[in-house]
């Protein structure tokens, strides 16, 4: 199967051990990614600062149209905040013909046009529908069998729409996580929200914000969390020991990508495929039975 | 009430919401049940939730909404919009008042505007951002001196992530940008083109 890899700007930095993983993964169940071809910031939710909202949504048609141009295959966004940036504005698109009208006539300043065929999906959709867990499990070769994952799902991962999950009850992430042989945990704050960008302007309540996810999940006995954002990951993982300090707390949970436990239960290489030794925390002690 | 005494009910900023700001119109569904308040993971940082701002701007208070903290302190999580019963996306409508205030003279948070303004720059200039670079165009925007000071108080971060292969080294070093993309020409003509457009862009 053939799909657009949306990599996002976070992907070529921050989540450097996203990027690897989804790559490795995905080859491993025989996806087959092709980069959009000049595409450009989808924006995140901060966009609304310096544009109006027309320029974030002319900012994703031009990567819609590109799409389009270039072979229409659906675009996959490992990252929740490119995934529904561009979901929303895709839908917005197609619902107002009047919006598509206005959009279109400012493309033209870079000989484009979108008519609306391509679809925008996060990760774990194409995962959990596209290619399945009966075919997740055939993969298997080192099942994560007793470790108890916290699924840390995230706001924006599964929203606005509920396209493929559920906005308030997500269960597609943990039926991943027990096809590799994991054990998810049930906890409260699954979908609360980590503080996203706030950790550059509002420290202190992002500490507050991670520190609640952090205690509900260890809580009901995770040893690692679990993500498919890359700021979810990034503020759980990096702001952990400041938000230790700030809370009075002694959190060392590490905190990976879903896609670096695949590439682990695959019996793919830990560093070179799953990128465990750019995480932050070390996984060692927890992955060691399968790793 | 006689027609003389002053107004309790104003709806000149009300009109002008609906008018300007991007979203504004989607309070007219706001029947004020308080879910919005309930599901904000930051409602209890705020002075005013989002729907006693909503209540402000139906009572006209012009300067108290768009000068308001609270209009500017959203994560977009998006709770606040899958949770309203009458579909108002709480979420776009407090992003539409932010970007207003600031396009009209106020700064309902100084740090956020300028960390968006730094993120919205990488984006015009280069159609991509490299975190490294906006953090650091953030941080030094407050002046080169104070820019350094709170780049020192965060560099357990930025040298870890540094360490570990997740930030690019061109966002330790001033005056560096990330890579354009290949047809920046034309994606900045058509955001200007859509930023002298639609209601957020009309302003000043």
């Amino acid at each position: 199967m053939k799909y657009f890899l949306y990599s996002g700007c976070s992907l070529e930095s921050s989540a450097s051990n996203y990027m690897i993983s989804v790559e490795s993964t995905a080859k491993a169940l025989g996806m087959e990614f092709k980069e959009i071809e000049d595409w450009n910031c989808c924006g995140a939710s901060i966009a609304y600062i310096g544009s109006n909202h027309l320029a974030q949504v002319v900012l994703n048609a031009r990567n819609l149209a590109l799409a389009e141009a270039q072979g229409g295959y659906d675009i996959v966004a490992p990252c929740s905040s490119c995934y529904i940036v561009q979901n929303q504005v895709n839908r917005e698109l197609k619902e107002d013909p009047d919006l598509m009208e206005q959009v279109n006539e400012i493309l033209k300043e870079g000989n484009l046009s979108y008519k609306g065929t391509v679809r925008v999906r996060h990760i774990l959709d194409v995962l959990y529908y596209d290619i399945g867990v009966e075919e997740i499990k055939k993969k298997v070769k080192k099942p994560l069998k007793g470790i108890k994952v916290g699924g840390y799902v995230g706001c924006q991962t599964v929203r606005p729409y509920g396209e493929y999950d559920s906005v308030e009850r997500p269960v597609v992430m943990d039926r991943i996580l027990e096809a590799i042989g994991a054990t998810p945990v049930d906890f409260s704050h699954k979908i609360k929200c980590c503080g996203s960008g706030i950790f550059l302007t509002e420290l202190e309540y992002g500490y507050e914000l991670i520190g609640a996810i952090l205690e509900s999940a260890t809580k009901k006995g995770a040893q690692v969390m679990t993500t498919a954002c890359p700021l979810c990951q990034l503020n759980l993982e990096a702001y952990q020991p400041r938000a230790n300090k700030a809370l009075g707390r002694n959190y060392n949970i590490p905190v990976t990508f879903i896609t670096q436990l695949l590439a682990v239960a695959f019996g793919l290489d830990p560093n070179k495929d799953a990128a465990l030794d750019r995480n932050l925390i070390s996984t060692d002690a927890v992955l060691k039975s399968a790793a | 009430m006689a027609a003389t005494s002053k107004s309790k009910y104003d709806p000149s900023f009300a009109r002008e919401v609906f008018a300007k700001v991007d979203a504004g119109e989607e309070i007219k569904k706001c029947m004020q049940c308080g879910v919005c308040a309930a599901s904000c993971p930051l409602a209890d940082k705020m002075e005013f939730s989002p729907r006693k701002i909503f209540t402000m701007i139906r009572a006209g208070e012009r300067d108290k909404v768009l000068s308001s903290k609270d209009i500017m302190l959203c994560t977009s999580c998006y709770t606040c919009i899958v949770r309203c019963p009458r579909k108002v996306p709480v979420m776009e409508v407090m992003h539409g008042l932010a970007h207003y205030a600031l396009r009209n003279g106020f700064v309902p948070r100084e740090d956020t505007a300028k960390f968006g303004k730094a993120f919205w720059d990488c984006i015009f200039n280069t159609g991509r951002v490299d975190e490294g670079v906006a953090a650091r165009n953030y941080y030094l925007s407050s002046g080169f001196v104070a820019g350094a000071k709170k780049g020192i108080e965060m560099k357990d971060i930025a040298l870890g992530m540094l360490k570990h292969k997740r930030m690019n080294v061109m966002g330790v070093i001033p005056g560096m940008q990330g890579k354009k993309i290949k047809d920046i020409a034309s994606l900045q003509k058509m955001l200007k083109k859509a930023e002298a457009m639609e209601k957020g862009g009309q302003t000043k």
